[in-house]
């Protein structure tokens, strides 16, 4: 073995590769950052020139760019509000405070170090954990995994703000706009003309009801705020704050490191788990969405974290667990390369030599977010009227460029405007959001899990890993509900 | 000066408007997939844009419309501008989402159909250790215990759910009810319920399927498609089992525009497709994704035609357009 990992080794460390690693990193983050404009897209974009490169070197290139633009994603989170993928979105939820604190620099250093913890823990994984992890992540079928997205969805009670209520109608909205379009039978709900057949996109909804609200504030409220505010001012994470944070950031990488080798959860999932986890287990509770930088680093490490395991069902099983690992897989099919158990045994070489790069782009990661964020930082230079204008094209654009749709561009503008209203009536719109991107996934595996099972709801509960996931639940039930009596006998106690 | 830059307008317009039905095509092709990234589509449209572009001299520009069961970005294409610059990978869905759901507006035939592409073969699969050795005890296992069965397939009312209805039609079981359908999204969903043991067998394409057959995971008992695969000459094709209708049954792709295309269009396309046809890079990559190259061989539009008819007595059969 350790002869063949000297052979990979000399075979992956070439100028070539190293350059081609380190523009997919950069490309990502940079794409990643730009409001509209996703891992996906970058990857789909990138998939026609690896047709000309090397199996190991295109396959690399591939996931540089899907880490890059993961991390990517909370540098626009964290300086505008507008997180650049679906995964970023509780990053925005804690990192656009801090920003507004003047500590946008600390922020995205966390940031940074989070996803680039996770990112290192996630490849060890892969390389070491591949084959059990991908055996673990078939037992998982449809009710288990309705079971695990029930539990991400208790998040919601964590990102509700002042009033739990609010929360849960925010969530119960986003629940019921998930159900739009077309459904896993060919029946059509709330297909009011063509374009609703086919649903709403994550992207659209995510932008419209994160950046856009922010933009209608300023015209409507004509007080640009505090120039302090744009300030990246105290920037440095200090090693005690590290410390303080450390225990969330492990959590998020292990989470993102589980969740991401079963397929079809994918980051943003894991993002969620995590943040909702940090929070109940911390002791800022309190202080998370208003600018507490342990949220930041839950969120990006889990979604880094991910990011190599779902490379996990992908190469050990040839299952891609998304659309990104979907275009991977295409990949290497087109490189001649069959991803599978036989993968290991016909092309340990060239797995080796993924391996040693993919270890290598974490290092990457680390340099290109630093170089990047300082340019980015200037942005936070740039007083809020001018800087507004430029984003909301940026968000018309990049919508319209991913599905080259109107429709996209126009649910982007509608949820700009929900979104708006519902800051006016203190109505949270994390949880719209998180119960947006889990709705379709928690409906489509209680169908299968009772279609499978002729209606018998105990399917829900019948293997150890469900019965895991329902005392999870329940436990997170009974802590909320005494947080919430708690709550109200200390206003009672005021009121008299 | 008014007078010069009208003249140099119309001029410009005159020229233009000429340069456009001469020189087609003088921009970038778009070419619509009506299904997600990464998916057998994807990879066709992609190959396709790879081997056509070289013989076009314009680039063609790949663009993923999802949606629907395809038929969003079928819609899409049928409604745009007929001047060759807009063009749809089509797939068997637009040609059985319309004679399945009344609900779909875009008829099979409003379309050009440009030229045929791949035929994609789907393959009847169990898991490796499952105790169905073939097709018929497959069907008696089903017969024994109505409804309790379970397979994976995208919709009732998509290909891969045709398959197997077809299939248990055939064997005279009842087609909706006899097993029972799960639904999952895309080829990598699809493969890795039946790896995991979540459903007991599924009929869906080549391609999702083949590196879990040659890993020794799963059991291949058919296959949908008119001959015999290259990769498994020794699996029947569900035809010569004496299954009929759903030998009938298989996948493919092919080259769509907008309705009233111009002939000068269709007839570089039948340059550019010949072209294709021995394209070294089109045939390689059509082998590595499980499918047979049949670009230029059918007559496309009678093929959808026969195609509509088809799934059209089917779906009346089935019970999909009685309510």
């Amino acid at each position: 073995m350790l002869n063949e990992l000297m052979t990979a080794l000399h075979a992956v460390a070439t100028i070539q590769n190293f350059l081609i690693i380190a523009a997919g990193i950069w490309g990502g983050v940079i794409i990643g950052a730009i409001p509209g404009m996703t891992g996906t897209m970058a990857v789909t974009l990138a998939l026609p020139f690896t047709f000309y490169m090397d199996p190991v070197p295109s396959i690399l290139l591939l996931v540089a760019l899907y880490k890059g633009s993961t991390y990517g994603g909370s540098v626009s989170a964290i300086l505008i509000k507008t997180p650049g993928t679906a995964s970023a979105a509780c990053t925005a939820l804690d990192g656009y405070p801090l920003a507004q604190q003047g500590k946008a620099g600390k922020a995205l250093n966390m940031a940074l170090y989070s996803s680039v913890v996770g990112d290192f823990i996630s490849n060890i994984s892969l390389i070491f954990l591949a084959a059990p992890l991908a055996l673990l992540a078939l037992k998982v079928g449809p009710p288990e995994y309705f079971m695990l997205m029930v539990f991400a969805l208790t998040t919601v009670a964590g990102v509700s703000g002042n009033s739990l209520l609010m929360g849960f109608v925010s969530a119960c909205l986003g629940l019921l706009l998930a159900t739009a379009g077309e459904d896993m039978y060919g029946s059509f709900r709330f297909a009011f003309t063509d374009d609703m057949q086919a649903g709403l996109s994550v992207a659209p909804v995510l932008i419209g009801l994160f950046a856009l609200p922010e933009l209608i504030k300023l015209i409507v409220f004509r007080n640009p705020p505090k120039a302090r505010m744009m300030e990246i001012g105290d920037d440095r994470v200090s090693g005690r704050e590290f410390r303080s944070v450390a225990k969330s950031l492990f959590r998020g990488s292990f989470i993102g490191v589980l969740l991401g080798a079963i397929p079809g959860i994918g980051p943003s999932a894991a993002a969620f788990f995590s943040y909702g986890s940090a929070q109940r287990a911390s002791p800022r509770a309190a202080n998370f969405g208003k600018g507490e930088i342990e949220g930041v680093a839950a969120s990006e490490s889990a979604n880094n974290g991910a990011c190599g395991a779902t490379m996990i069902p992908l190469l050990a099983l040839g299952v891609p667990g998304d659309v990104i690992t979907g275009v991977m897989l295409g990949a290497f099919m087109i490189q001649g390369l069959t991803p599978g158990p036989l993968l290991f045994e016909t092309n340990i070489h060239e797995v080796y030599m993924l391996f040693i790069g993919m270890l290598l782009s974490s290092v990457l990661l680390l340099f290109a977010g630093k170089f990047t964020m300082r340019i980015f930082t200037t942005i936070a230079k740039i007083p809020p009227t001018l800087l507004s204008p430029v984003v909301l094209l940026l968000c018309l654009f990049g919508i319209y460029a991913i599905g080259n749709s109107m429709f996209d561009v126009v649910v982007l503008l509608a949820l700009g405007v929900v979104g708006f209203g519902m800051f006016l009536l203190d109505i949270p719109t994390a949880p719209f959001l998180i119960a947006f991107i889990l709705g379709p996934m928690i409906e489509e595996n209680l169908r299968r899990a009772l279609a499978t099972s002729r209606g018998d709801p105990t399917v829900l509960i019948s293997s150890p890993i469900t019965w895991i996931f329902a005392a999870l639940i329940l436990f997170v039930i009974a802590l909320t509900a005494r947080r919430e009596i708690g709550k109200a006998n200390q206003r009672k106690a005021d009121a008299k | 000066m008014k007078k010069i830059l009208a003249s140099v307008a119309a001029t410009a317009v005159l020229v233009a408007g000429a340069a456009s039905a001469q020189d087609y095509p003088n921009e970038a092709i778009t070419l619509v997939i009506p299904y997600g990234p990464g998916g057998a589509s994807d990879l066709a449209g992609r190959a396709l844009a790879e081997s056509a572009g070289k013989f076009l001299d314009e680039p063609i520009t790949v663009v993923n419309k999802p949606g629907a069961g395809g038929m969003n970005g079928a819609r899409f294409v049928s409604q745009a501008d007929a001047d060759g610059y807009t063009l749809l990978l089509a797939r068997v869905g637009m040609a059985l989402s319309p004679a399945v759901n009344p609900q779909v507006k875009t008829g099979w035939d409003e379309y050009t159909f440009v030229g045929s592409l791949e035929a994609t073969p789907m393959i009847l699969a169990v898991k490796s250790d499952s105790p169905y050795d073939n097709v018929e005890e497959l069907m008696a296992a089903i017969k024994d215990d109505p409804g309790v069965m379970t397979y994976a397939a995208s919709g009732a009312t998509a290909i891969d759910g045709f398959t197997v209805q077809s299939l248990l039609s055939d064997a005279g079981l009842d087609p909706l009810n006899g097993a029972t359908i799960v639904p999952y999204k895309g080829g990598g969903a699809l493969a890795t319920a039946l790896l995991g043991g979540h459903v007991d067998f599924l009929a869906i394409s080549a391609g999702s399927l083949m590196p879990h057959i040659e890993s020794g995971d799963m059991k291949p008992l058919a296959v949908f498609s008119p001959e015999r695969m290259d990769d498994l000459p020794k699996v029947p094709t569900v035809g010569e089992l004496g299954y009929e209708t759903a030998g009938q049954i298989t996948g493919w792709s092919a080259l769509y525009g907008p309705k009233g295309l111009p002939d000068s269009v269709q007839a570089k396309w039948d340059e550019v497709l010949d072209e294709v046809a021995e394209d070294e890079t089109w045939l390689t990559l059509a082998e590595r994704r499980g499918s047979i190259s049949t670009v230029g061989e059918k007559d496309m539009s009678a093929y959808a035609k026969s195609q509509y008819e088809l799934f059209r007595g089917l779906a009346d059969e089935f019970g999909y357009l009685g309510n």
